[in-house]
């Protein structure tokens, strides 16, 4: 990815970057092997012992399992420099992984969603902090 | 165990926002449930509240600013919340310190006040609270949720636009024959269909908005009272559920749900119904009225299925076929629903109990559902929240 040394996420901790493609930061939990996203966000089988959950990076692409179009602007804390609405979001399937995650769509032309269509994390800049940083979040684009 | 009775309810009219003290809503809905029950203050021995998050000390201690306006008497009270299914937990512990003998009266309400514009979040600890990073970083309001479920039941089970348009229709019809709807303006289909998309197949009119109002039920297991009272309708149950693992279901505030169902969907809710079934020996095809939660077109139709009234993806079928509008077997929704209240969160689960109430007591006027002998109330709340509530006369 070109430029991504001046960008920061919003919230850390959610998407990464650093091997040249975009992830998402998952954990996966060695015990029952639920995979949770956020990292933090822990959905452990009953009976659990709760061991062994480690730090992973989700698929870099996955299936649309469903989608929307918001027609109204998301309310603050939402924010972004450009006008994004109407916009999609996207419920990505990462099969491996057996988890389903939410993103903003873009680079996507709108009328052409479809369930099952196959979809890569990318990210979306929403605008320029203080120290002149693009503050970015993670999204879903359709693979060309 | 003994049995309970629900002897008197008061309401104060579903609206928006209002800039009046919220106790002043909840004072209303009680002094008309002790009127209702024919009762005075000082025989309520327990207070179960529904709290008011945005309401700050007094919010948070609904009981307690309630109980000094009636008049302090020293008993117990509890301030509880579970989302929107708040009232489900106060009628539930009313009922249950009735049951165990602990106490002869209770009351239960709930009251709230909708926010000016829109819900959001309430920390900014992103690590431990899911909502700031919905917000912030995944631009999702609450209907988000509910139109990428209906998209994928769609997909799934070939739900129409024109399915999740009847669903107004109805509820429309309905609640312009209530006189506690904040809504009463009827729609066609075709004026349902005009409206715009809020969240693509979900429209404007296809979603419930939030509302402003309080709710007071009144129970007993007092045989004098009971012998009193005009109609008291019993308890046969009310019970709460929360999520089980492997839920498919993306709740509201959660960024992410499991690929692989190990749960049935809305879990929170099949849990709780199939606890009311079992416990009063009551099940679906012995209910008269249904009041289930239509927070959008979508959850009018996955809750008859979720709740058992129809097997998976035959509840459009069940609602074009006419089978729950009000003259057929089971009547969904005689009140209106939340598409002609909107959700008032702490008081919409003793709203809807209430609504069954008025049924049984053969209260409801032009919406009435004849020889009403069994209603179920159902509620939904964010985050693996339920309550289900079965009563009889
Ligand atoms: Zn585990």
């Amino acid at each position: 990815m070109e430029n991504m040394a001046n960008k920061v996420a919003r919230i850390p901790n959610l998407v990464d970057w650093s091997t040249g493609e975009v992830r998402l930061m998952s954990a996966k939990c060695n015990s029952c092997g639920t995979y949770f996203f956020p990292r933090e966000h822990y959905q452990h089988r009953p009976g659990c012992s709760r061991e062994g959950v480690e730090n992973v990076l989700l698929a870099g692409k996955g299936k649309l399992a469903s989608y929307t179009i918001q027609y109204y602007p998301c309310p603050a804390p939402f924010k972004t420099e450009k006008k994004i609405t109407p916009y999609g979001i996207g419920l990505v399937e990462f099969e491996n992984e057996k988890i389903q995650v939410t993103g903003i769509i873009i680079d996507t032309d709108l009328k052409s969603l479809e369930i099952g269509m196959e979809m890569e994390t990318t990210i979306l800049e929403m605008y320029t902090n203080e120290e002149k940083q693009q503050v970015v979040t993670w999204a879903f684009k359709a693979v060309q | 165990m003994r049995d309970v009775y629900i002897i008197g309810t008061g309401i104060h009219p579903w609206m928006g926002f209002s800039e009046q003290v919220f106790t002043d809503f909840a004072a209303v809905a009680v002094d008309g449930a002790l009127k209702d029950a024919n009762i005075e203050w000082q025989k309520i021995e327990a207070i179960m509240a529904g709290i008011f998050i945005y309401g700050g000390n007094a919010g948070h201690l609904s009981g307690q600013y309630l109980e000094s306006i009636f008049g302090e008497t020293g008993i117990p009270v509890v301030n509880v919340y579970n989302a929107c299914a708040t009232g489900s937990a106060s009628i539930r512990m009313a009922y249950n310190s009735i049951a165990a003998g602990e106490t002869e009266t209770a009351l239960a309400f709930g009251a709230d006040v909708s926010p000016k514009g829109f819900l959001t979040a309430k920390s900014d600890n992103a690590v431990q609270d899911r909502d700031v990073i919905r917000w912030k970083m995944g631009g999702l309001p609450n209907p988000i949720y509910w139109a990428l479920e209906c998209r994928k039941r769609m997909e799934k089970y070939g739900t129409t636009e024109e399915d999740l348009a009847l669903v107004k229709v109805l509820m429309s019809e309905y609640g312009s024959k209530n006189p506690h709807a904040r809504f009463k303006k009827q729609y066609s289909m075709e004026e349902v269909l005009k409206s715009v998309y809020v969240c693509d197949p979900l429209r404007l009119y296809e979603i419930c908005p939030v509302s402003t109002g309080a709710a007071a039920v009144i129970v007993t297991a007092d045989e004098e009272l009971i012998s009193k009272a005009d109609n008291p309708v019993k308890i046969n149950a009310t019970t709460m559920g929360s999520a089980i693992y492997g839920d498919p279901t993306i709740r509201i505030s959660a960024l992410s749900c499991p690929s692989v169902p190990e749960a049935p969907m809305l879990s929170e809710s099949y849990s709780a119904s199939r606890q009311a079934y079992e416990k009063s020996g009551i099940g679906p095809e012995d209910i008269d009225v249904l009041e289930l939660p239509d927070n959008s077109s979508w959850h009018y139709l996955v809750y008859l299925e979720t709740c058992g009234f129809c097997g998976d993806g035959e509840a459009d079928k069940m609602l074009r076929d006419g089978e729950t509008k009000i003259g057929a077997k089971l009547a969904v929704n005689p009140s209106g629903g939340f598409s002609s209240h909107g959700e008032a969160l702490s008081a919409q689960a003793l709203w809807q109990v209430i609504e069954c109430t008025n049924q049984l007591r053969g209260r409801c006027g032009d919406r009435q559902v004849e020889g009403a002998k069994v209603a179920m109330a159902q509620t939904y709340g964010l985050m693996g929240n339920s309550g289900t509530t079965i009563m009889t006369v």
